[in-house]
């Protein structure tokens, strides 16, 4: 009898356990899905400030690795692929994730940190700006070698390596704008970076402590003159 | 062997191009160049390197100059120099172009009938000379004064000290340094009793962490902040950016922790509470080395005329002081500061971690602040309290703007006050100085005259009626400037102006001298860390230039004090600078032979036995250290630094209902001071070609304010348009606004307010209130 009361006992038990278990699971499945937000840090973020110092972490790496002659970009090349200088890139190349690729899964596999890519024989250059991941707004393919009809849109000239510095040997100024842009080191470090402005000192992290805008707004810009004159 | 004309041609063009190449490498030590980056840069191979330091802030990069005919043409980092080790910022490699300025002022100018007419030099002085001897006979010695600068070389400033002080015998000397470093100076005087820095730069590559009080160090110091940067990628060292307002710098920095104008004073003395209450004291360091002091409060803030104010140190005891912390708790500091109690505990546990090294870096916003003594003593508090001072790492370090902040203002003593060696109050030091002058001794007056702000007030009352204003441009830089302008546009009033270009301050001149600058004459300056360097005449002056040094010996000859000024006009710097290393024999401050300081990228004082002292105060460092201890702060009579009590208190004008935000003023990376010289150098007036009001986006969206649109800026002094900078390169807190004041256009110390510390009598540029409205 004894025997046959402790069974019951503890199937009864069982039982409960498992109902309790069972609703607060059900329970807990009912409610909204919750993902803390972290809150980064306490004051304001400066854009364009913000982003120069980014990727800088890797600027002992980038400093250190070796150059890869044979598959070097070159600023040719670099402004070949843009309809004018500061046009976003066409992608010169097949999507491996088809045309419903999107970001993370598919372009930023390869161009957020770059990297050699066996299969287009090429490093793939990265990005400045990983956080925007619909690429293929403002990127789009390369489907056709022909024009539909031919343009007379004048392709503007590109800046030249070598004649933005005011004094020999003084530090180039920046001779494009750079909105989208604002991070030097993802073009001007690295295997992918086009050969002709591949720094030679990455290491140097605040690049704007010595290398300006001189595009500013796009505004032409007067000689600094005083109002007043000396009266002579 | 036969060999054809054009075999040879070819033969020595490939000579050429390979000695171009190499020169090119020389050019660029430690940078390999890819032919493609090398094409359309010029060779220099053809040109003179020079060492010299920057012209610009008070770092003291070392420079090479590369000149070709007799023209300066290309700059490089020193690649031996300690402080930038071949670094430059934009500033710096583009600084040769400020000497080529189209306007450059060639001829001396006398005003005569509201016409500037060309004269002579000779003529020049000697009007100068007779004003100035006139005035005397008229006013007396106490109308004439002399306003120099952190740019004047140490041989400008010595003879300037030499000729009104010594053989004139007054007090009238100030320099714009009283505007950016006379609170580092009392802060120094009043914790350790010697002025500068215990430490050196070297301090970076020891320390692991680093907190910038108020320091903009990415645009205002960018050469010493990539020496942080490079040890944050050799080793992870954390930067931590406390500050009123969002820069470059916070954006660099591992973190940011804002706070309200002002209340700096109440989180460094919540992060001394915490040192104490949580055991993180070293008490055996603080029991060796450290007394304890009060001094008067309530203070006020300079505002009237002929303030005066003296402050009376009282010794307290450890109790007292901990009884006096009781008002700084993290959450009482943080009330008042707006910082986070997490924030606040954290500072503290940078400092208080036994294992971590901690240097402290501030500059303007530590030293332009009404309260700035307080500011400085509580810093050295913090280091004081934890034991991490003046070793390796452990460094609270003052920075400076200009280049000889330091080397001439501080350390020649061009200020009221000061003697070369010692103050005009002690009879002692008036006695060594007037025999290394050959003076008597009742020359050298024992009461200080007027600090900079109560000198142009001076002026502006008629007590003072000749000023000399070299290598400055006060009409930009003064705080309530409208009221300076004015007065010294004053009827009766003779000012002479020596510069490099028309501006502001030339505009107010009755005679405009032209001088040499930087390299076209031969000089030192002393930068942050007790660094003296030298630079040799690289370039002829153009037209009539004639340096600073040699302006001043030129008057004082015509003044009848040809015994004082023997010096030959070829050999005057070196006589110079041997008769003033005589004022600062020994250990505790011997400054360098110039041979050593030619040969080499500059030395730091004190210079003993042939060796810079790095660290002062360190027994294992300094050799003047001589109490057997491990420490010894000689500067003190008893050899203990002190560790002041030092409370908040509100700034002298804060925002109210009729003008309810900050205004802040500042710089940017591209213009020094007052832009007179970087405005003329294309490549930065084309990078940052005028002045701005940075306001919160917030603020601006709800006034319907967009980037671009002018923004009139009003205060008790006046009103200002400015273009509205929102989202740009800085962003204010809410409520509050920052204008930089390189640009002579739009001049915003018009309405900036004359607050000034009452210990050190340096004017508060960073905090005043202001209305703001869209126009």
């Amino acid at each position: 009898m004894k025997k046959r009361l402790g069974i019951i006992l503890l199937f009864t038990l069982l039982f409960i356990g498992f109902i309790v278990n069972w609703g607060y699971s059900y329970k807990k499945g009912l409610e909204e899905a919750y993902i803390p937000i972290k809150k980064e840090s306490s004051g304001p973020v400066i854009y364009s400030e913000k982003k120069v110092f980014e990727r800088s972490q890797f600027a002992l790496e980038y400093l250190n690795m070796p150059v890869d002659e044979a598959h070097q970009r070159s600023l040719n090349s670099y402004y070949d692929n843009r309809a004018y200088p500061g046009a976003p890139p066409s992608i010169p190349h097949f999507l491996l994730e088809g045309e419903r690729g999107m970001g993370g899964k598919a372009c930023l596999q390869c161009h957020q940190n770059g990297g050699f890519v066996e299969k287009f024989n090429a490093y793939a250059p990265v990005t400045p700006h990983p956080e925007m991941i619909n690429c293929k707004q403002c990127h789009v393919a390369q489907n056709s070698s022909s024009n539909f009809r031919e343009t007379t849109f004048y392709k503007s000239i590109t800046a030249s390596v070598g004649s933005n510095s005011a004094l020999p040997g003084s530090p180039p100024m920046i001779p494009h704008q750079i909105q989208m842009r604002e991070n030097c080191l993802s073009c001007h470090a690295g295997p992918a970076a086009p050969k002709e402005i591949r720094v030679t000192h990455p290491e140097r992290v605040n690049c704007l402590q010595c290398h300006v805008a001189d595009t500013r707004d796009f505004v032409e810009i007067q000689t600094f003159v005083r109002t007043k004159s000396l009266k002579k | 062997m036969y060999t054809s004309m054009t075999n040879r041609r070819k033969f020595i063009k490939k000579m050429a191009m390979l000695s171009a190449m190499t020169a090119a490498a020389a050019m660029f030590p430690g940078i390999l160049f890819a032919d493609e980056q090398e094409r359309g840069i010029p060779d220099g191979s053809n040109l003179d390197w020079k060492k010299a330091p920057c012209r610009f802030c008070g770092v003291g990069c070392g420079v090479l100059i590369g000149t070709e005919n007799g023209k300066a043409v290309a700059v490089k980092g020193d690649p031996k120099s300690p402080v930038n080790k071949g670094l430059c910022c934009v500033k710096g490699y583009h600084s040769i172009i400020a000497l080529y300025g189209k306007d450059r002022l060639t001829k001396p100018l006398i005003k005569k009938n509201g016409q500037y007419v060309e004269t002579s030099m000779k003529e020049a002085l000697d009007l100068i000379a007779s004003k100035m001897k006139e005035t005397i006979k008229e006013y007396g010695k106490d109308a004439v004064s002399i306003y120099g600068s952190g740019q004047w070389t140490i041989p400008d400033g010595y003879v300037a000290s030499k000729l009104f002080k010594g053989c004139i015998g007054t007090n009238n000397v100030e320099a714009n340094a009283r505007l950016c470093m006379a609170t580092a100076v009392t802060g120094f005087l009043t914790s350790f009793g010697l002025d500068e820095p215990m430490g050196c730069y070297e301090d970076i590559d020891y320390a692991d962490t680093f907190v910038l009080w108020g320091n903009n160090m990415a645009e205002m110091h960018p050469v010493l902040f990539s020496r942080l940067l490079d040890q944050r990628l050799k080793k992870g060292v954390k930067i931590i950016d406390f500050a009123t307002r969002t820069t470059r710098t916070s954006m660099a920095a591992d973190r940011s922790i804002l706070f309200k104008p002002q209340t700096d004073l109440a989180v460094a003395n919540a992060i001394c509470y915490e040192i104490v209450h949580n055991g993180w004291m070293n008490r055996s360091f603080v029991e060796e080395h450290c007394n304890f002091s009060k001094g008067l409060t309530d203070m006020g803030y300079g505002l009237e005329d002929g303030y005066k104010f003296t402050d009376k140190p009282e010794k307290i005891n450890f109790e007292d002081y901990k009884t006096f912390l009781e008002d700084y708790t993290p959450e009482k500091a943080s009330k008042i500061s707006g910082v986070t109690v997490k924030d606040i505990k954290y500072l503290a546990a940078q400092f208080g971690d036994p294992n971590k090294k901690v240097m402290s870096l501030w500059c303007m916003g530590m030293n332009q602040h009404s309260r700035g003594t307080w500011m400085n003593n509580l810093v050295y508090n913090i280091h004081l309290l934890t034991g991490k001072i003046s070793e390796p790492g452990n460094s609270p370090f003052s920075l400076t703007g200009q280049p000889s902040a330091c080397g001439t203002v501080r350390e020649v003593g061009t200020l009221t006050h000061k003697l070369p060696h010692g103050v005009v109050t002690n009879k002692e030091h008036r006695e060594f100085a007037a025999k290394i002058w050959d003076v008597p001794v009742e020359n050298i007056p024992s009461k200080p005259t007027y600090h900079t702000v109560e000198m142009f007030r001076a002026l502006d009352r008629g007590d003072i009626r000749f000023m000399w204003i070299q290598v400055t441009n006060p009409m930009v830089s003064m705080p309530k400037l409208k009221r300076y302008r004015d007065g010294a546009k004053k009827e009766g009033r003779f000012i002479v102006v020596s510069d490099i270009y028309p501006t502001p301050t030339t505009d107010i001149a009755d005679v405009i001298l032209p001088s040499a600058m930087w390299i076209e004459r031969e000089g030192m300056y002393g930068n942050s860390e007790r660094r003296t360097q030298y630079f040799e005449q690289m370039l002829e002056p153009p037209g009539e230039a004639m340096s600073d040094t040699m302006q001043l010996i030129e008057v004082a000859k015509r003044m009848g004090y040809e015994k004082q000024f023997y010096y030959k006009e070829e050999t005057h710097i070196e006589e110079v600078y041997n008769e003033y290393r005589k004022h600062h024999v020994g250990k505790k401050h011997n400054m360098a032979p110039l041979e050593v300081l030619k040969s080499q990228p500059g030395a730091l004082w004190p210079y003993v036995d042939g060796k810079s002292t790095k660290w002062r105060f360190n027994s294992k460092y300094d050799p003047a250290c001589s109490n057997g201890k491990d420490f010894h702060f000689y500067g003190k009579p008893d050899g203990k630094a002190i560790i002041w009590q030092r409370p908040y208190e509100p700034a002298a004008e804060e925002p109210d209902a009729e003008y309810p935000f900050w205004l802040g003023t500042g710089r940017v990376v591209e213009h020094w001071h007052t832009g007179s010289m970087t405005r003329r150098i294309p490549v930065l007036h084309k990078a940052m070609p005028h002045g701005y009001v940075e306001l919160h986006p917030e603020d601006a969206k709800r006034m319907q304010i967009r980037n671009g649109d002018s923004v009139k800026l009003t205060t008790r002094r006046g009103e200002i348009i400015l273009p509205a900078s929102v989202d740009q390169r800085g962003i204010p807190a809410p409520m509050q606004v920052f204008v930089p004041f390189f640009d002579e256009n739009m001049l915003i110390n018009d309405i900036t307010l004359d607050s000034f510390c009452p210990i050190s009598k340096e004017p508060d540029y960073k905090k005043c209130a202001v209305k703001v409205e869209k126009v």
